[in-house]
């Protein structure tokens, strides 16, 4: 027996974290993204019995689109000792049939009714899109996710430029899924990769669609050999940029939902860089309204969603909150421009009962700040409040955490 | 029951770690800026500075910093004592463990160890500057001394090396780490092979512009009780270099006496553990709070199953040819304190005892062995006197290590010969 096998209670009680998305009643606000946890029946069974309120299955497409994989795919962005800080992949849609995605599709719904399955498509003609939507409906899909922003690329008029960086494209394309889906609603997947992502956005509410899914992977390059100069992942002497996910784009993804909720109103399924409860959290404080996983989940498995659910429950139990949704949209109104923050003179101080005399803030200030950090035989060091200007650069140097800004009157 | 041929490991010895451990381990470091470590490092290496290159991948760097600071960098990488310097200086120790220095240094080093080394030397100064003494305190001075620019001489009775070539258990060093250092080493001089004599040295002393000491001590203090002069008493010093060079001519019979309370009383415990002795007791006059050791060293000795009487010191060493037994007379810690701040042991009379025992190694302390070395003041130890700037009562000749300081640890003779150095390099300099 496994451990996995022998979680029970172990979490600790979990409060009911279920409300309605769409028209939808969703478990919690947890779902798995499109990807490749989710292009197995079993993998994804395993995931709802486990917890996991709902699955957008991986992107799939019409029949005969060439889906010609290129290996490994893989590859990591490490910092300073955390492990796929950020994660590159060049993956492409589900490999399977569209046949298999339909009857996946079917198979779970039958199987787990309470749980929310969306399909993901991609094509590139107007009958294509339309008919997926009509055969994935069909098949009892929970919604329609559309990827108009997959890294590799698009099946379509403009290979190598994702469909969402066209504002026109996105709005057009939008429409033709929308008018297929008669009872489902439809969420678009955009990328944060340009210029302004609220005329994309607003783009996407024109055209009717129901939903945003924000946002994918960030197009990049995962690194380079220093002794080959191949970038990586290496295949054979060549690479490709990645998309990007993980942990290092989670600031991203936050600004991107932050901006499209305070300019549009349809809802937003937040998905890129979270990696906890508090992510997940924090995602729905700027907008989301659900929470998608991939790259945690391919690092550490479905058993993350015991303290992805546990932490919630506790988390709202402390806020006095009775639903998730009470979190969607907490945290806008005190994203403000620049101009509007309101000047107060802070500065720094430590708390010399725990600072353990490093000095790594005195450096810090030195250069990088103003200097207003001086040294003592003791090596506690102190502020000078005459020269310290409040940067706030040293409270996050601290490993002890033992720095604060305060108010000065 | 310890057995001949089957040693164990030695536990105070340091892990050798993996570069994938070194690096979870150079991650724990704090970047302290200033750093305590390395104001604690007798020698101050830079010690986040190399731990931020083993983290960013570069060890070649890391090594360079370490081997450029201390000349015996492999040797302290084994032998330097955890306990003292560097790590408990540690701000991490605050937040939960010290970050284990010693271990990422001897990666660092060992990784490395293929590659040449190569040190910028300051341009040439044209003087000559001769080192007499060929152990840590002379190697660290000579290789300071040559990237300061100077011609350097070597003088010493055979390869050199010092305390840890010929009495540090190879259990505790590894043979070949020390070679590397001194092959290295070798690059920086040109080394003399041979005994001195009064009239060499004042040669010598001529025929330089200065002169750094470092002759150690090398000369065993006798326990002066009858019985000293049998066939199975050993000297430490003799006993560990003959365990190291030629341990199959040992005959130590299968109970042993040690007599002392230092490092290098147990070192001799563990080595006759080694070498198969069943009954190894340590005598110290004193209780075991005022033994100058190291825990780590004293646990291990510990758990080779070293026994201990303290509080008790030989009166006679029994026996016709080979030693048969020492009858003992147990001690009490009296009221007064000596130089060290110890309490002076007195002893309990009849209260005598009698050991039996089949040989007896006598590790009291060392005094400076050069006997032709006259013209030098002493202090009232017998080591040579110098001021804070390493200078001796003869101008122009300098002196560290244990012949001046008393028994110390590598790396602290090691930042004599380095401090001396440029000490030695001010006053060349001046003198123009």
């Amino acid at each position: 027996m496994t451990s996995e096998q022998h979680r029970g209670s172990e979490t600790g009680p979990v409060r009911d974290l279920s409300y309605g998305l769409l028209g939808i009643q969703l478990e919690n606000p947890f779902i798995l993204a499109a990807g490749p946890s989710t292009d197995d029946i079993d993998m994804v069974r395993r995931a709802f019995s486990m917890g996991w309120a709902g699955a957008v299955l991986k992107t799939t497409s019409v029949e005969g689109t060439s889906v010609d994989l290129a290996y490994p795919m893989m590859s990591a962005f490490n910092h300073d000792g955390k492990l796929l800080f950020g994660m590159g992949n060049i993956d492409l849609i589900s490999a399977h049939h569209v046949d298999r995605v339909e009857s996946t599709v079917r198979t779970l719904k039958k199987e787990f009714p309470g749980k929310f399955v969306a399909a993901s498509i991609m094509a590139g003609k107007k009958e294509d899109w339309q008919s997926l939507v009509e055969r994935l409906e069909n098949a009892g899909a929970d919604l329609i996710e559309c990827s108009f922003s997959c890294p590799q690329g698009n099946i379509g008029e403009d290979p190598g430029k994702m469909l969402a960086q066209s504002v026109a494209a996105t709005e057009l394309t939008a429409r033709w899924v929308k008018e297929a889906a008669r009872r489902i609603p439809v969420s678009i997947k955009i990328t944060p990769h340009v210029t302004d992502i609220v005329d994309v956005a607003r783009a996407v509410q024109k055209s009717g669609a129901d939903a945003l899914t924000a946002s994918n992977s960030v197009q990049a390059l995962m690194g380079v050999d220093v002794y080959t100069f191949v970038p990586n992942p290496p295949l054979g002497g060549r690479s490709t940029y990645s998309g990007l996910t993980g942990p290092a784009i989670k600031p991203l993804t936050l600004r991107t939902i932050a901006e499209i909720a305070r300019n549009v109103s349809i809802p937003i399924l937040g998905t890129g860089g979270a990696s906890s409860w508090r992510d997940a959290v924090e995602f729905m404080s700027v907008g989301a309204r659900c929470v998608q996983f991939c790259t945690l989940v391919m690092h550490h498995g479905f058993r993350v969603i015991d303290d992805l659910r546990s932490g919630l429950s506790n988390y709202m139990d402390d806020m006095g909150f009775s639903s998730p949704l009470d979190i969607v949209g907490k945290a806008l109104p005190h994203i403000a421009v620049h101009d509007q923050l309101p000047r107060r003179r802070v500065r720094s101080v430590i708390d010399e009962s725990r600072c353990i005399g490093c000095e790594v803030c005195y450096v810090a200030c030195r250069d990088g700040g103003h200097g207003a950090i001086d040294r003592r035989e003791s090596r506690i060091p102190v502020v000078d409040p005459e020269r310290c200007v409040g940067c706030g650069l040293c409270p996050h140097v601290c490993p002890e955490a033992c720095i604060a800004l305060e108010g000065v009157d | 029951m310890l057995r001949e041929g089957r040693t164990p490991p030695d536990k105070t010895a340091p892990d050798v770690f993996d570069s994938r451990r070194s690096l979870v381990e150079a991650e724990r470091c704090l970047y302290c800026f200033d750093a305590p470590c390395t104001s604690a490092c007798p020698v101050h290496i830079d010690i986040p500075g190399f731990i931020a290159m083993i983290r960013s991948g570069n060890v070649r760097g890391a090594a360079w910093l370490v081997r450029s600071a201390n000349a015996l960098a492999d040797t302290c990488g084994r032998v330097c004592p955890s306990e003292v310097y560097c790590q408990p200086a540690c701000a991490r120790a605050k937040q939960d463990a010290p970050v284990r220095i010693r271990e990422l240094h001897l990666f660092a080093t060992r990784s490395e160890r293929r590659r040449e080394f190569h040190v910028e030397t300051a341009s040439r100064t044209g003087k000559n500057v001769a080192v007499v003494g060929g152990g840590p305190a002379g190697l660290g001075c000579a290789f300071e001394l040559a990237k300061l620019g100077h011609t350097v001489d070597l003088y010493n009775d055979g390869p050199p090396g010092g305390v840890p070539l010929k009495s540090i258990p190879p259990f505790r060093l590894p043979e070949e780490d020390l070679l590397h250092d001194t092959g290295i080493l070798g690059r920086f001089f040109t080394a003399h092979d041979g005994t001195l004599d009064g009239l060499e040295f004042s040669s010598i002393a001529g025929s330089h512009d200065a002169v750094f000491v470092a002759l150690g001590l090398g000369r065993d203090r006798p326990l002066g009780i009858p019985g000293e002069d049998l066939e199975s008493v050993f000297p430490v010093l003799p006993f560990l270099e003959t365990a190291k060079k030629r341990p199959h001519t040992l005959r130590i019979g299968s109970r042993v006496i040690v007599v002392g309370g230092g490092n290098v009383s147990l070192d001799a415990a563990a080595t006759a553990r080694r070498l198969g002795a069943a009954e190894v007791t340590l005598l110290y006059r004193r209780g075991e709070r005022q033994m100058l050791v190291w825990s780590a060293e004293l646990g291990e000795a510990r758990r080779l199953g070293v026994e201990f009487r303290f509080l008790a010191v030989p009166l006679e060493i029994l026996g016709t040819g080979r030693v048969e037994g020492v009858r003992c007379r147990s001690m009490r810690l009296s009221a007064d304190s000596d130089d060290s701040g110890r309490p002076v042991p007195a002893e309990v009379p009849g209260s005598d005892f009698l050991l039996p025992a089949d040989s007896v190694i006598v590790a009291i302390g060392q005094d400076v062995r050069a006997g032709w070395l006259t013209g030098l003041t002493r202090t009232k130890k017998g080591y040579i006197r110098v001021d804070g700037q390493f200078q001796t009562s003869m101008p122009g000749v300098f002196a560290g290590g244990d012949s001046a300081s008393g028994e110390g640890t590598v790396v602290r003779s090691l930042a004599d010969g380095k401090e001396a150095a440029h000490a030695m390099h001010g006053y060349i300099m001046r003198r123009g």
